[in-house]
């Protein structure tokens, strides 16, 4: 069973990269966002950031860019549209339970997170040449524990949306707050103060945080608040999830 | 081999499949034809433990389909009626991760070939045709090497001759141990290929048995027909064994019971010198309980029975 899993999650790997929308929100839109900003903005120690450039703040940011397409656009659409399509029922007449098709959807869309995150960082250390201050067990550490956390979401969404429809609705209407009002692009300190309350909501806000903060060389324990609200969220969207996912 | 017994499906307040009994034996290919919605998926589904009955018992060698499926589906090859697969994956990549699941899998290059998809398998599936996706759906209900093969409208979207070799594939499955109960909307095949059959109707299961039984249940005419010159029906009415007598524009329609009936037509035509052509015998078939038990009348210009048939 084991090696059918593996192999289940080696072809959903193919699948997912065979997906160019896919490939452009997860690989190159961060990227080209910080070809954009790095650009105009360079990445010369600003007394604003601290000592810090645009870039090597940015970086840490867009964490939060790319968790979110994976987590919150291509998670919760692969899985509606397997159980819409019935494929997720077509494994279930066989001796690979379909919770192993939601498992291997699960480690792809974690693995193709963090490619996604090594990526911007190799393009920042090489074109703008990116500070990197940080520890990288914690960095390492609350980043895969944010992208559960946000998954979590993308699993809810999957579980309530009805249809396929109904699930690109709320996919793109969470996507794009959680893109515009996170810190994730625009920086949240630049926010009049309803908008900052608004963002506090948000869960990708406490991902870009927390982030930034271990990015930065801060320890995990500094940004426990951020931690413990995606510790939280993830509860509350795994409970809901499991009370309303359908296999068909 | 299957045992169900008063099998009930519930969606919410309708009643899918009610109080139905049925057994498929070990080696046979058991048919089950019924108008859409009668509940023939439904039923199957419960049997393959993808649905959990309302009520009723079912089991599959001996074990309970909902609670041993584990078990089960390492001898059980399915085809549902509609399934989609991933986009953009190939046929070969599907059939090998299939395959995998398995502990003694077909190799699936013969099963490919066998329905002539070997070419394809660097094909993407959506560039399949529906013919061809839906051979692919029958390559990956066998790969498992199954005993119990449930085939959901199997041969939907097949040409003629895909159809007479996939019957062909299911005797020869059949003599090597496979038992197969194979949803159809096709008469013929069902008369061509099932050992029993079984029709559904709005939930119930009226009729078990082998096609002969089942045809003789219902004790249909036998339809004698042909082209005349005819005004009137000729006194045919009166001849031994004729219920009724038919006519559509030059074509007349003769239902009585029986070979003797036959006889009598024919001689009937002869010694009053009627003409005739393109006579045609067509003893009652499976397609005609199937009609006769949904309500339509293929001989009438209406679809109902009791209009428009002179008696
Ligand atoms: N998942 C479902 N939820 C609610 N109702 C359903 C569901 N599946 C089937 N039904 C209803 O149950 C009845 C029987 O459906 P079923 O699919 O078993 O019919 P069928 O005999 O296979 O028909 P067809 O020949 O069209 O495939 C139909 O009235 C259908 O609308
Ligand atoms: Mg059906």
């Amino acid at each position: 069973m084991r090696a059918a899993l593996l192999n289940l999650t080696l072809l959903e790997m193919k699948l997912f990269m065979r997906n160019y929308i896919n490939m452009f929100f997860l690989l190159i839109f961060p990227m080209l966002m910080l070809l954009l900003f790095g650009g105009i903005f360079g990445n010369e120690p600003e007394a604003m950031f601290g000592g810090y450039g645009t870039v090597d703040i940015s970086v840490p940011a867009y964490a939060g860019l790319i968790i979110s397409v994976t987590g919150l656009m291509s998670l919760p659409l692969t899985l509606c549209q397997y159980r819409e399509k019935k494929i997720l029922k077509r494994f279930q007449a066989t001796p690979l339970s379909p919770i192993y098709v939601v498992v291997s959807q699960i480690s792809v869309h974690l693995i193709m997170t963090v490619a996604g995150m090594l990526l911007l960082f190799i393009v920042a250390k090489v074109v703008f040449d990116l500070q990197f201050v940080g520890r990288v067990l914690p960095v390492t550490a609350v980043f895969l524990f944010s992208t559960l956390s946000i998954f979590s979401l993308g699993f809810l969404v999957a579980a309530v949306a009805p249809n396929m429809r109904a699930a690109t609705a709320i996919a793109y209407l969470i996507y794009f707050p959680m893109l515009f009002l996170t810190g994730a692009t625009i920086p949240i300190e630049l926010m009049p103060e309803l908008m900052q309350k608004i963002a506090a909501v948000l869960p990708v806000t406490h991902v870009v945080k927390a982030m930034k903060a271990v990015w930065l060389g801060e320890t995990a324990a500094s940004v426990y608040p951020s931690l413990l609200i995606l510790a939280g969220f993830m509860l509350v969207c795994l409970t809901l999830s499991l009370k309303f996912f359908r296999w068909e | 081999m299957i045992a169900v017994d008063a099998l009930t499906v519930q969606y919410g307040e309708l009643r899918a499949v009610d109080q139905v009994s049925f057994s498929v034996f070990e080696q046979e290919i058991f048919g089950i034809v019924g108008p859409n919605g009668a509940g023939k998926t439904s039923t199957v589904e419960c049997i393959e433990g993808l649905r959990r009955a309302h009520s009723g018992k079912v089991s599959v060698s001996g074990l309970d389909p909902w609670k041993d499926r584990k078990k089960l589906y390492e001898v059980m090859g399915v085809q549902l009626q509609d399934t989609a697969y991933q986009d953009q994956v190939r046929v070969g990549e599907i059939c090998a991760l299939f395959s995998s699941l398995y502990r003694s899998p077909v190799p699936y290059g013969e099963l490919l070939e066998i329905m002539q998809l070997s070419g394809k398998e660097k094909a993407f599936v959506s560039s399949l045709s529906g013919g061809q996706r839906q051979k692919l759906a029958i390559v990956l209900a066998l790969i498992p090497n199954p005993r119990i093969a449930f085939l959901d409208e199997l041969t939907t979207g097949l040409d003629p001759r895909a159809r007479h070799q996939m019957w062909d594939l299911l005797l020869q499955l059949r003599e090597r141990g496979l038992t197969i109960v194979l949803v159809s909307h096709y008469m013929d095949e069902v008369e061509a290929v099932c050992d029993r059959v079984a029709i559904m109707d709005r939930g119930r299961m009226p009729a078990v048995g082998s096609v002969s039984e089942v045809i003789g249940r219902f004790a249909l005419h036998t339809e004698i027909s042909f082209r005349s010159s005819l005004e009137r029906t000729g006194g045919l009415e009166a001849l031994p064994g004729v219920v009724s007598v038919g006519r559509k524009r030059n074509r007349i329609t003769v239902q009585g019971r029986g070979d003797e009936t036959v006889l009598a037509v024919l001689e009937h035509l002869r010694d009053r010198g009627i003409d005739y052509a393109a006579l045609a015998v067509k003893p009652p078939d499976l397609e005609a309980v199937f009609l006769n038990l949904v309500g339509y009348s293929p001989s009438g210009e209406s679809p109902r029975a009791d209009e428009k048939e002179v008696r």
